[in-house]
């Protein structure tokens, strides 16, 4: 993105939430939602524009697992860690999630198409263990039927 | 005035006066890391100055730097049951920062020799495995120096204190604010030629100001810019000199107008 372009798109997010009050956090969501992620570029606009020091900006991205100061993939594979998921084998779907894609929690696959990671509860315990893909969530999720949900993402087994 | 005891002590306080900071007045040792009396709000975090406080029929154990004074208040610094929590608040402190020579020193004096925790930071860490992140660096730098160089990062287990993605902060006034407020010794920083090195906070760099007049390195260039836009209209002959320059030329110039000695 340019730097025009990024000036009048951020611009654009500030105004829309102009009470000065508890806005950081629904301007950096804003963001990400446009962009996919959080850019350095960005969270030193937001710094400067709204004077928040960039260090307490970087606080705040790192403390909530909901940010991500990285492109990630084309779909984002979020495995719940809740207790209720743990305890319904979530570790497994972790486990079985990196060895079929060839990469780690937190990493994103060569061709740029997954990324995985873990969250705590999304709140959908009844259905435990859940993965969200992208905004979907999933049900009662097991390693065995990882490769049917993975194919609705254009995954293909090799 | 209201009417309080601590440990066999009767005393005067004002109501609502901070019981850290009166008992310390008083010569009553409470160990603590996080209390800072620079602080209008005292922060709680690192729970060393817990004391067992009695009033009407109940007993709790609570951090003395949040406790106010009222009448009647019955504190006791010493009792088994608050020399038993901060044995605990020990241990762990050993293992969260082992390096830290106060801390030891603290756990000797309560007879502690070894962490039963596993240790959580390594001397070779950006803080020489001495900090317990009680923050009063991060305050120091945003709420008094208002500069909000560096922060928490990342929560739970992980969290460190350092600056935005780990990069030099051009941010830094090289006050050493950091350094010098850091109750463990954490904080380390050098100054190399025109340099000073925050070497804790990702090698931030900050320039040094030269004394128009001797070539001394007085202070750091953001720190003297800062200071300078704070203070009233200065003789601008003074403004880029050193302390002892300054004093020199401002004694001659307060001396050139004097009528001389007159002779007998």
């Amino acid at each position: 993105m340019n730097n025009t372009k990024r000036a009048k798109e951020l611009e654009e997010i500030i105004l829309k939430h102009s009470s000065p009050a508890g806005r950081i956090l629904s301007i950096l969501e804003e963001i990400q939602e446009r962009e996919g992620y959080l850019s350095k570029e960005s969270l030193k606009y937001i710094s400067k524009r709204l004077n928040i020091p960039l260090a307490d900006l970087y606080s705040l991205v790192t403390f909530y697992s909901f940010f991500n100061l990285e492109r990630g993939g084309k779909h984002t594979i979020t495995v719940c860690m809740g207790t209720a998921c743990y305890v319904k084998g979530a570790p497994k779907i972790i486990e079985e999630l990196e060895r079929r894609l060839g990469i780690k929690e937190g990493e994103t696959t060569s061709d740029g198409i997954f990324t995985i990671k873990s969250a705590r509860c999304f709140g959908a315990c009844s259905m435990a263990p859940v993965v969200r893909i992208n905004e979907r969530i999933y049900g009662y999720v097991f390693p065995e039927s990882l490769p049917s949900l993975l194919k609705l993402y254009g995954w293909k087994e090799k | 005035m209201v009417k309080i005891k601590i440990n066999d002590q009767n005393l005067y306080a004002r109501e609502g006066e901070n019981i850290l900071k009166l008992a310390l007045k008083e010569g009553i040792d409470i160990p603590h890391l996080c209390y800072h009396e620079i602080f209008e709000e005292p922060y709680g975090a690192c729970r060393l100055c817990i004391v067992e406080v009695i009033k009407d029929d109940e007993r709790f154990i609570t951090t003395s730097c949040t406790l106010q004074a009222q009448n009647g208040l019955e504190i006791l610094t010493q009792s088994p049951e608050v020399v038993k929590h901060r044995k605990i608040l020990l241990e762990l402190y050993l293992a969260q920062a082992p390096n830290a020579e106060n801390i030891k020193k603290l756990a000797e004096k309560y007879g502690i020799e070894k962490s039963r925790f596993p240790k959580r930071a390594f001397v070779t860490d950006h803080l020489n495995g001495k900090c317990i992140l009680c923050g009063l660096c991060i305050r120091v730098c945003g709420e008094v120096m208002k500069a909000g160089v560096i922060n928490y990062i990342g929560r739970g287990p992980s969290t460190k204190i350092n600056t935005p993605f780990f990069e030099e902060n051009p941010d830094c006034l090289g006050c050493l604010a950091c350094v010098n407020i850091c109750p463990t010794e954490a904080v380390s920083a050098e100054e190399v030629e025109n340099r000073k090195i925050l070497k804790s906070w990702s090698e931030t760099k900050v320039k040094m100001k030269e004394c128009k007049n001797c070539g001394s390195l007085f202070t750091t260039y953001p720190l003297w810019e800062k200071t300078k836009s704070l203070l009233m209209e200065m003789d601008t002959e003074l403004e880029e000199l050193c302390p002892n320059c300054k004093r020199e030329l401002l004694i001659k110039k307060l001396t050139k107008n004097l009528p001389l000695p007159k002779p007998y």
